[in-house]
């Protein structure tokens, strides 16, 4: 029976949420820019999506564009904000996701100062060296994400929103891995841009959506159509919108719960891994969501490791799915000031809704197995 | 089909729908029938003719028919002034305003100018009527 | 309703609904395709087996294949991603594109975007029926056209393009061919093995899949080089990031198998029911058929036709059950009449007095006929109701 535990890389979908998407994916079927009954019943079920996706968030309907995507969302933030403007300098946390870093980098070529901004041991932003950084010169836009796909690490967006409205910078908070994990406001993080994505909490793939703030100046990255009001062209994903807004009103109202279970279940995994030698959590004397624990586990090689989970049935990560396979240690562990060594031993299990006590005991016991293996050969 | 099909597919206020599909009052007076004053107002490259002709007794409209070319407001708006026109003094026909069509027929912010040809329209065969009587 | 709305967008095939639904449900096959376990290991073999079949529907190798969120997307890839991989706006080199004036709007755009960077762009008008000939293109090739990009079948009017006669003679001088595909792949057949077109694109909700998907052929044999325009985990060999959505993939794949199995039967179908209902509303006096009149320069799924001295807005509002276009989908929000009609010489009023009907797998004879009555009798209606002179 195969055990999933990596929930942060991607979530099956709600079963309401497929039943929400059917009649869009075998049924009436317009082109939401068409202007027939069928296009209207598309463009009707859309807004009513996008409301939904504003109230998770506390946001306006009218802050809200449908992306393909976290990728997209991330990729539309920081060059939607820098294009065609006079360079000045982006900066992005250490620990950001691979779509911000390397949407960052790009504009490198095209005279922006790209710098990163320092994170410590526990994965919380150097305030002091965060308003150094500030101080010295303008800032265009500042990335920081809300909670850490890796480590599950919470920002204090809020302070850094006010550091950077003060230094004149834009804040742009990825909180991809906080929706449906965490209860917050886009107004209370302070943020000017905000993204999101379905697939990791418990809607379809290929959909997502940059929260922006009504006064902050944006240039579409996707031409032609002139869909989501100019800023996203490109016949919008009807169903998939539709997922997206109904695993966003589940995610609302069932978010206290799902932390309360995953508090439980969690106290017991860590309970479970700190008995084993050798151990380290990662990050772990600050605010994490409740379902991730990254740990590292010593003489171990990480994708070693989560290759013999797999012959198990038990699927983990060591880190973010969009970087695995390329050999390089977690940045994210690097970025926290962690050794090489240490990095390369990081394995990260995610709960799920879904995740049961008995799924954590088995992991734990073919762990402890595993680990003993390792020992005697 | 679906259940309450009535083919307004694109969702036209209903008063504008009926009298788009019945088109009450279509037409144009024979040739030669006493008392009939008619005018024209739009142009083809706005997209909106409209061609009112309303039979007279004195001051008096006895009968109204229209003609016209444009969108379902604007043949809306042919048809209710036709029918609403027959047996109302001149006096009475002088007071219709364009916002009072838009209200009658619940004509919509960006269809606004189909009201006006209504207007303009029966401004023209009032204006043609009195030349005629002086 | 009657929906001959096709060419917009189609609906999900059942059996690509059925391919899709296991990486829809819950338990299972809702692995992340990048990750490196089992659940990721069966995502990723079904997104390589809907790669090989999008490949085969074209003539392509499947590592040709790339994954983007729909043809707007893989149009804007091409062309902005071609442009800056030969260092434009950066290197300061001048840069000429040629494209046409009847291009979808993501194209035209974007080609609109690039001049903004600098970029000189030359937007061919049409011959009246609506082609850009192989002739025309060359005759506008300059030392600095780095880039022709031509569609396939236009979608509003049908016309085919003949890119098997420009293609090997922009190879000859080194200019890169992009085609838009979008109204093409299933309804004519395209074999890139022989056609020597370098980036085509490909949408998967305009041939029975999904919305939210689609296609860039990226030609490996020469080469073709771009620079990607969607940066983070370095997906789809660094051209195009971001987690794949299994199930939009494996529709798309679904959706091209279908359309290479279904193909002759497809386009003799639509094709009859094309001819069909011309053979019928050809009889309106004045009636325009706008696009090629037939032959295999015609799209077989499509036909566009004005009606001189009938308003546009009444005439569609009058079809009461029936759904066709007036013009590409996208634009007609604006209520501008059609640009592509424009550049065919039909004035503002009769483009806007056109219809564009296109018709689906499931759509009848009889549906042909009854739509040919109602379009008779409307037109006849609107135009005794008409003040202006009989357009006859």
């Amino acid at each position: 029976m195969p055990i999933y535990l990596d929930h942060n890389a991607t979530t099956p979908l709600d079963p309401r949420v497929l039943d929400a998407m059917l009649p869009y994916l075998t049924g009436p079927y317009g082109n939401a820019s068409s202007v027939h009954r069928y296009g209207r019943a598309a463009r009707d079920a859309i807004e009513a999506a996008r409301v939904q996706v504003a109230e998770l968030v506390g946001a306006e309907a009218s802050e809200v564009t449908f992306t393909s995507g976290a990728t997209e969302s991330n990729n539309l933030a920081l060059k939607g904000l820098t294009e065609g403007r006079v360079p000045t300098r982006v900066l992005y946390g250490a620990t950001e996701h691979p779509a911000i870093l390397e949407a960052a980098e790009s504009l490198r070529p095209h005279g922006w100062g790209v710098e990163t901004i320092a994170i410590d041991r526990a994965g919380i932003v150097d305030w002091p060296a965060f308003e150094a950084q500030l101080a010295r010169g303008p800032v265009r836009v500042a990335a920081l994400m809300l909670a850490n796909n890796e480590t599950g690490v919470i920002q204090d967006c809020a302070r850094a929103a006010r550091l950077v409205h003060d230094a004149g910078g834009l804040l742009h908070v990825d909180a991809v891995q906080a929706g449906g994990k965490l209860a917050f406001s886009f107004a209370a993080t302070g943020a000017d841009l905000m993204g999101l994505s379905a697939h990791k909490l418990y809607g379809p793939k290929g959909v997502g959506a940059l929260i922006v703030k009504s006064h902050v100046e944006l240039l579409t990255q996707l031409h032609g159509g002139g869909q989501e009001r100019g800023l996203r062209g490109g016949t919008e994903n009807l169903a998939a919108i539709v997922g997206f807004g109904a695993a966003c009103e589940l995610a609302a109202a069932e978010v206290g719960q799902r932390i309360d279970r995953w508090t439980v279940l969690r106290a017991r995994l860590e309970a479970g891994l700190r008995a084993l030698p050798g151990i380290t959590i990662f990050g772990d004397g600050s605010p994490r969501l409740a379902n991730t624990v990254q740990c590292g586990v010593a003489g171990w090689e990480g994708e070693a490791l989560l290759m013999a989970l797999d012959r198990k049935g038990i699927a983990v990560s060591s880190g973010s799915a969009c970087a695995s396979g390329t050999g390089e240690p977690s940045h994210v562990l690097i970025g926290m000031g962690c050794e090489r060594d240490t990095a390369f031993s990081a394995i990260r299990i995610s709960l799920g809704v879904a995740t049961t006590e008995t799924e954590i005991d088995r992991f734990l016991a073919v762990l402890a197995d595993l680990r003993a293996q390792a020992v005697a050969a | 089909m679906t259940e309450t099909d009535d083919g307004n597919a694109f969702g036209y206020a209903p008063e504008i729908w009926r009298l788009f599909r019945n088109a009450p009052n279509a037409g144009a007076f024979p040739d030669g029938t006493p008392g009939v004053v008619s005018a024209e107002a739009g142009t083809p490259a706005a997209r909106s003719v409209l061609r009112l002709a309303l039979r007279f007794d004195g001051a008096r409209v006895i009968d109204g028919r229209f003609q016209a070319y444009g969108c379902p407001a604007s043949i809306a708006v042919g048809a209710w002034i036709a029918g609403w026109a027959s047996g109302r003094h001149v006096d009475e026909l002088r007071l219709l305003k364009a916002a009072h069509l838009r209200e009658a027929l619940e004509i919509p912010e960006d269809r606004a100018h189909c009201a006006l040809l209504g207007e303009d329209a029966l401004r023209a065969v009032l204006s043609r009527h009195q030349e005629q009587r002086a | 309703m009657i929906y001959l709305d096709y060419a917009a967008t189609t609906p999900i095939d059942e059996a690509v609904f059925e391919a899709m639904l296991p990486y829809l449900k819950p338990d299972g096959l809702h692995g992340n395709p990048a990750s490196t376990h089992g659940p990721g290991f069966k995502a990723r073999a079904a997104v390589e087996t809907a790669r090989q079949q999008v490949a085969a529907l074209i003539g392509a190798e499947a590592s040709e294949i790339i994954w983007t969120s729909g043809a707007t997307e893989s149009n804007n890839l091409a062309i902005k991603g071609a442009l800056e991989f030969r260092g434009f706006p950066k290197n300061g080199k001048p840069v000429h594109i040629v494209t046409s004036k009847t291009e979808h709007k993501c194209v035209l755009d974007t080609c609109r975007q690039l001049e903004t960077l600098g970029a000189r762009v030359s937007y061919l008008k049409p011959d009246g029926q609506g082609r850009v000939t192989a002739e025309a293109v060359l005759a506008a090739i300059t030392p600095d056209t780095v880039l022709v990009s031509l569609m396939w079948v236009n979608n509003e009017i049908g016309t085919v393009n003949d890119i098997e006669q420009l293609a090997p003679r922009l190879r000859e001088r080194g200019v890169m061919l992009h085609v838009d595909a979008a109204q093409a792949a299933g309804k004519l057949a395209i074999d890139l093995k022989t056609v020597a077109v370098d980036l085509l694109s490909v949408s998967a909700h305009k041939l029975y899949g999904p919305k939210g998907v689609g296609a860039l052929y990226v030609r490996r044999k020469p080469r073709a080089r771009l620079s990607p325009q969607m940066h983070g985990g370095g997906h789809e060999q660094g051209m195009r990031s971001g987690t794949l959505a299994t199930h939009q993939v494996v529709g798309m794949g679904a959706a091209c198998a279908l359309a290479a199995a279904r193909f002759d039967a497809d386009v003799a179908h639509w094709r009859g029911l094309r001819d069909a209902l011309w053979a019928r509303l050809q009889t309106i006096p004045g009636v325009l058929r706008n696009g090629p009149t037939d032959g295999d320069r015609a799209a077989p799924h499509l036909l566009n036709l004005s009606f001189p001295g009938v308003e546009g807005e009444s005439l569609r509002a009058s079809l009461g059950g029936i759904a066709v276009s007036s013009g590409s989908a996208c634009s007609s929000a604006t209520a501008e009449p059609s640009y592509v009609l424009r550049a065919l010489g039909r004035d503002d009023e009769t483009a806007n007095a056109s219809l564009r009907f296109s018709f689906g797998r499931r759509t009848t004879a009889a549906e042909i006929e009854q739509v040919a009555d109602t379009v008779i009798a409307q037109v006849a209606w609107l135009r005794e109701l008409s003040p202006l002179p009989r357009n006859g």
